[in-house]
């Protein structure tokens, strides 16, 4: 690779904090450790000191658009500060070839008391454009806003929607070379975030070098080229988005860190002890997800079979019903199997393990979420009482496979079905 | 193709003054965002301004001009007094403006880039704004009493920005300070209420003993209020080797000042 191909270059990058205050001391260290805060020269311990970023290192060719993945506190948002320069490093060095552009808040310089214009640049100065080119699209961000009536009002009366909208607007101007994008996408309404995706999109596909910070897996999936995955400010993964989003979300759930993380491996997860909405004590022990065959997997294939096993101490219920709901990574429900809705009627004694199988999965491409649901059922469907919820009990990985041919199908269009069209009638408008 | 290096030595730099000026742009918007959001959202608005000192003055005028019948050289005692205030109020404002300017940012600072000169550079623009209305009244006071303008009032604008530096000089080494040591803030609310009863805004350097001039002269805002009064009254005004000292100390102030500050801010963020 040659050099002028590189526009990010980051190697060992590290920043840590003064954190003087914890741990146990007492006496002499305590008072060392409050004063070395004022008094920088007496030396600070290793122990003071929290690292929130630790030796991260990567290159970014020109035109590469990467996700960062992590939770809270993993480091992605420290990572940005540094390479938007609005924090300095404490190891390690970065350099940025090209004219930098950083939006890490939408709204950011906005003044309640100015009206909507006056706002309009002076955001824009502080995301970098010089006013010329802000005046020169001026109508193209009042119009991306949708808010043309109001744009002399102080942005104080503006519905909050209103006041985002126009923030983001402002911010999608942003045309630097390199991009550094913090949870842009979380703003406005359903439509709106649409709207700002393709916009992203559209900025990202010019050649621009862009790093995105989202919990938005669809967004993720559809900007970005690559994925990089950082957990306790180390970077753990970089690869393709496909694989650093699947490897995101089983950390995100726990999944065991011995067990290897992609294809065939083991799918059990233990939800003894796991966060759930329950009244009394915790029913559900663990479950497994299996193929058609009966071989532990989290990779299933639209069509196929899914068996998942669920064992279960306690269930007290007069007439217990069990439950595997499947959601997409936006919470949302996609799939509800219910053990009532089974016709032949299975008892279920007071311990033991039980299987649910599914002949024919629906869902498209993506990751799932399984949420496992423990209850007694009534009698009837209004009668339905969960005593035992557990929300992520685990994730699967679903992909399309050959289920229908033809192009493109993701996972957040619904069920998966097959279908034949056929010509009935050319005749017609012409 | 711009190259930006960023390493965790690059804390030592210098003040990058070319940056600044590069972000010139940002720094008018800023500025107007302060002048106007601080008068959009008072119903009185600039009037506020034309008040407050006017108050002060009132006060002054009462006690010290009608009670106390302190010594003015011969001339009337709001117009003296005045005109000793508005470089005062400036310097003192400012100094405070620009020792908070990080703190009252953090909001800014921990969101985007910018060079962080700005914004002292900002809280100084927006006082000596603040002073031009101000100043008018001063003007329009002395003409109320028979002080009309010459050619020197010319002096004023740059007389302004003098006392503008010398308030950046202390307020620069305060706002660094006071990255690690919030509790400075109060002391120099203290430091400013004891600079003004040792400055002759009150009363006339003349009631000061003769041995202790040369070191009472060592104040800069002896010379700025003195200056003013030169320009506005025509009072005599003879320099003497402590306004040198005077100069040096504060322009040395200035430029550590500058300095430890450019060390300072990139800190800021990280211990707010």
């Amino acid at each position: 690779m040659s050099n002028s191909e590189i526009a990010v270059r980051v190697e060992g990058l590290g920043k840590r904090y003064l954190l003087p205050h914890q741990g146990q001391r007492k006496g002499l260290d305590l008072a060392r450790s409050h004063l070395a805060e004022f008094l920088p020269f007496l030396a600070h311990e290793e122990q003071d000191y929290f690292w929130a970023l630790k030796d991260v290192s990567f290159e970014l060719k020109r035109g590469d658009i990467v996700g960062i993945l992590g939770r809270n506190g993993s480091g992605k948002s420290t990572l940005l500060k540094i390479l938007s320069g609005i924090t300095l490093p404490t190891t390690g060095r970065a350099e940025l070839h090209g004219r930098i552009g950083s939006l890490l808040e939408v709204g950011t310089g906005f003044h309640p008391d100015l009206s909507g214009r006056e706002n309009v640049f002076m955001a824009g100065a502080l995301l970098g454009l010089k006013q010329r080119e802000i005046r020169a699209r001026f109508d193209e961000i009042v119009d991306f806003a949708g808010i043309e009536k109001f744009i002399d009002l102080p942005v104080k009366r503006y519905s909050s929607g209103m006041y985002v909208r126009l923030a983001y607007a402002v911010a999608s101007m942003l045309r630097s070379d390199i991009l550094i994008l913090d949870e842009v996408l979380s703003v406005g309404d359903a439509s709106f975030r649409e709207k700002s995706q393709k916009n992203i999109e559209s900025i990202a596909n010019d050649g621009r070098t862009v790093l995105f910070v989202s919990h938005n897996a669809r967004a993720v999936r559809s900007i970005c080229k690559s994925g990089m995955i950082l957990d306790a400010g180390n970077c753990t993964f970089q690869g393709s988005t496909h694989d650093a989003l699947a490897k995101y979300m089983q950390d995100l759930h726990h999944f065991d860190e011995d067990v290897p993380q992609l294809p065939g491996h083991t799918a059990y997860s233990d939800i003894a002890d796991v966060p759930r909405l329950t009244s009394g004590s915790p029913v559900l022990r663990w479950i497994s997800t299996h193929s058609d065959d009966g071989t532990e997997t989290r990779q299933f294939k639209t069509g196929e079979s899914m068996i998942v096993r669920i064992a279960y101490e306690g269930a007290t219920a007069p007439e217990p019903y069990f439950a595997v709901l499947l959601q997409n990574e936006f919470a949302e429900r996609v799939a509800t199997v219910h053990s009532t809705h089974d016709a032949r009627a299975v008892t279920f004694p007071r311990s033991g393990v039980i299987e649910c199988r599914i002949d024919d999965l629906r869902v498209g491409e993506g990751i799932y979420h399984l949420m496992i649901d423990y209850g007694n059922y009534g009698g009837a469907r209004a009668n339905l009482t969960s005593l035992d919820c557990v929300p992520n009990a685990g994730s699967i990985v679903v992909s399309l496979n050959d289920y229908v041919g033809g192009v493109g199908f993701d996972g957040y269009q619904g069920a998966v079905h097959r279908s034949a069209w056929t010509l009935i009638d050319g005749s017609r408008h012409q | 193709m711009t190259l930006k290096i960023i390493e965790a030595k690059s804390r030592r730099t210098l003040p990058d003054l070319g940056e600044v000026w590069q972000h010139r742009e940002l720094g008018l918007l800023l500025t107007y965002r302060q002048i106007a959001g601080r008068y959009k959202q008072m119903l009185l608005g600039g009037l506020w301004a034309v008040l407050e000192p006017l108050a002060t003055l009132a006060l002054m005028t009462v006690v010290f001009g009608a009670v106390l019948r302190v010594d003015t050289n011969g001339f009337p005692y709001p117009v003296f007094a005045f005109a000793g205030l508005i470089p005062w109020l400036l310097f003192s404002r400012a100094t405070q403006a620009i020792a908070g300017s990080l703190q009252e940012n953090m909001a800014l600072l921990s969101k985007v880039y910018f060079p962080r000169l700005i914004l002292p550079m900002v809280a100084l623009f927006r006082e000596l704004f603040d002073s031009l209305i101000t100043v008018a009244i001063l003007i329009i006071l002395a003409a109320v009493y028979g002080f009309f303008p010459s050619w020197k009032y010319l002096l004023i604008l740059p007389a302004l920005a003098m006392v503008g530096l010398g308030a950046a000089a202390i307020g620069l080494w305060v706002a660094a300070l006071m990255v690690r040591l919030r509790d400075i803030r109060p002391l120099l609310t203290i430091v400013l209420q004891a600079g003004m009863y040792l400055t002759p805004i009150l009363y006339s350097p003349s009631m000061v003993p003769e041995r202790f001039m040369p070191i009472y002269q060592l104040n800069p805002m002896y010379w700025a209020v003195e200056l003013f009064r030169w320009i506005l009254l025509g009072q005599d005004f003879h320099l003497t080797p402590s306004f040198y000292v005077a100069m040096g100390l504060t322009l040395v102030l200035l430029v550590t000042g500058l300095f430890v500050f450019s060390v300072y801010e990139k800190v800021t963020v990280d211990v707010q």
